[in-house]
């Protein structure tokens, strides 16, 4: 499977491939239980990736959801008033400190690049203001992110469902993948453009990818080789 | 015969009449009368209402103020949203002038988003200018482009100075001689019965016979239901700037002298006015 070169040698992500792309990242995630869904936009041939977890305030993952694998938004907020009726309610200080981030993935046919959409909010519906979404950002990204307004998060209305999300600027995204990807093409490595492009911008908003979605990649190499 | 430029200058000083009328849920120490605004199409709510905002805060204690927002008959209007194109889509059918109520509390943090400051417009509006250009020439004009040509395009904006914004708008209306016209069109369709803000695919101005394609073209590749069949009754209006034009029209045309200041071309679909 090929890139679509131009012919001036940009790494453009052609939209088919995204989606391809997107299918097999979340054939994998179905595997390792890592919670990543399609969702598909009625009447239009459009999609995107969606994924939601829950975050303490100070990072950490609240224990009572560390085992839940496969289960769907309601489910996880049953969990959490169970949990606050026993003597679980501990573990949660307050509700106020447990947030539900949302993370969309779409993709951007004007820059041909993969966006990544983000809200957040408390468990009592509240949403996190951009200066708490801040407050979120690792100390080592937030230099690179001040520098300039075309790499910072900004609040954006979400193409496909007309609501206020935060978004990392996408003009920027083909600058770092070209090293990434001029790479694979030297090594003749088969990579999965969603999956390198995520390991790389998913961290600086609080979204970690566990490191089995690159084996997966490596061994599908291996094979071919 | 009228020159081409000249549709510029009409697109950029189009005004809509405007009344403000403060919502009657807010709290205020003596009644609040009526505000009236000639408000310019091309420019966005929180840019131009400062006198909107500072007339209603007159009747109001500061305490009682918060984040200011703009709504029509219910709805939330989206200030990211240029003037025009709200007006297009939400009131075009309606009686002059245009009604809007202001708030001061309970933002609706679900449909509207934030603008704390002139710069969180001014990063829209710069995004959008970027954005169009990267589907015309690649980015290559606007990354060409120095920081102060980026914010001449945001001062003209601003300060409603057509010659200083044109001055190097127009760089970004050129192609190369060897082309017919830009890369992609870029360009958004609203309506307002969906969920979805807007349709926006890439669409070259020239098919590959060389012929230009038309607005005709454009909804009928993307959205086909806005046309109406031979033998059928219309059923849609197709607004740009508040008039319908010709499904004949060149897009590389509309695209150079109908977009708004952020280069897209922002077309309305909206029900045929029964009268």
């Amino acid at each position: 499977m090929s890139l679509n070169l131009d012919t001036e040698d940009d790494f453009y992500l052609e939209e088919n491939r995204f989606k391809q792309c997107c299918a097999e990242f979340i054939k994998h995630s179905q595997q390792i239980g890592d919670g990543w869904e399609w969702k598909s936009i009625k009447d239009f041939p459009d999609g995107y990736m969606s994924k939601t977890h829950f975050q303490m305030k100070n990072g950490n993952t609240p224990s009572i959801f560390k085992d839940s694998t496969k289960e769907n938004d309601e489910q996880t907020f049953t969990h959490v008033e169970e949990a606050l009726d026993d003597s679980q309610a501990s573990e949660i200080c307050a509700t106020s400190e447990v947030i539900r981030y949302e993370y969309h993935v779409l993709y951007s046919s004007s820059y041909q690049v993969p966006v990544l959409y983000f809200r957040a909010c408390f468990l009592d519906g509240r949403p996190l203001t951009l200066d708490e979404i801040w407050e979120g950002v690792h100390e080592c990204y937030r230099a690179r992110l001040l520098e300039g307004p075309w790499d910072t998060i900004t609040q954006q209305e979400h193409p496909l469902l007309g609501q206020p999300f935060f978004v990392l600027h996408p003009c920027r995204t083909n600058e770092f993948m070209a090293p990434v990807l001029a790479n694979s093409q030297r090594e003749n490595r088969n990579i999965n453009y969603v999956t390198s492009w995520l390991s790389i911008v998913g961290p600086v908003v609080g979204l970690n990818l566990p490191l089995s979605y690159a084996k997966l990649v490596s061994e599908q190499n291996t094979k071919t080789d | 015969m009228t020159d081409d430029k000249d549709v510029l200058r009409d697109v950029w000083f189009g005004r809509i009449p405007t009344c403000f009328t403060l919502y009657q849920d807010e709290i205020t120490e003596r009644e609040a009368e009526p505000y009236y605004l000639l408000l310019p199409r091309i420019s966005y709510l929180t840019l131009v209402t400062d006198k909107v905002k500072k007339h209603f805060q007159k009747v109001m204690r500061q305490e009682d103020v918060t984040e200011i927002w703009f709504e029509y008959e219910g709805t939330p209007l989206k200030w990211h949203f240029p003037i025009g194109l709200l007006f297009d889509l939400h009131a075009s059918n309606t009686a002059l002038p245009w009604n809007i109520t202001v708030h001061f509390k309970n933002f609706p943090e679900k449909d509207l988003l934030h603008c704390t400051s002139k710069d969180v417009i001014e990063a829209h509006f710069m995004a959008c200018v970027k954005e169009a250009d990267a589907l015309k020439h690649k980015s290559q004009v606007i990354n060409e482009m120095q920081k102060k040509d980026h914010k001449q395009l945001w001062m003209g904006l601003q300060n409603d100075k057509f010659d200083q914004f044109w001055a190097i708008n127009r760089k970004l209306m050129e192609y190369p001689p060897e082309d017919s016209g830009f890369r992609y069109i870029p360009f958004r369709i609203y309506q307002v019965t969906t969920e979805r803000p807007f349709i926006q695919k890439l669409f070259r101005p020239v098919a590959t016979n060389g012929q230009l394609n038309t607005l005709g073209d454009l909804l009928k590749e993307v959205y086909p239901a806005a046309i109406t069949p031979e033998d059928g009754e219309k059923k849609n209006q197709v607004m740009v700037h508040g008039i319908e034009p010709m499904l004949e029209t060149p897009v590389q045309w509309l695209s150079e002298h109908m977009s708004y200041p952020d280069n897209f071309l922002h077309i309305s679909i909206i029900p045929q006015p029964t009268d």
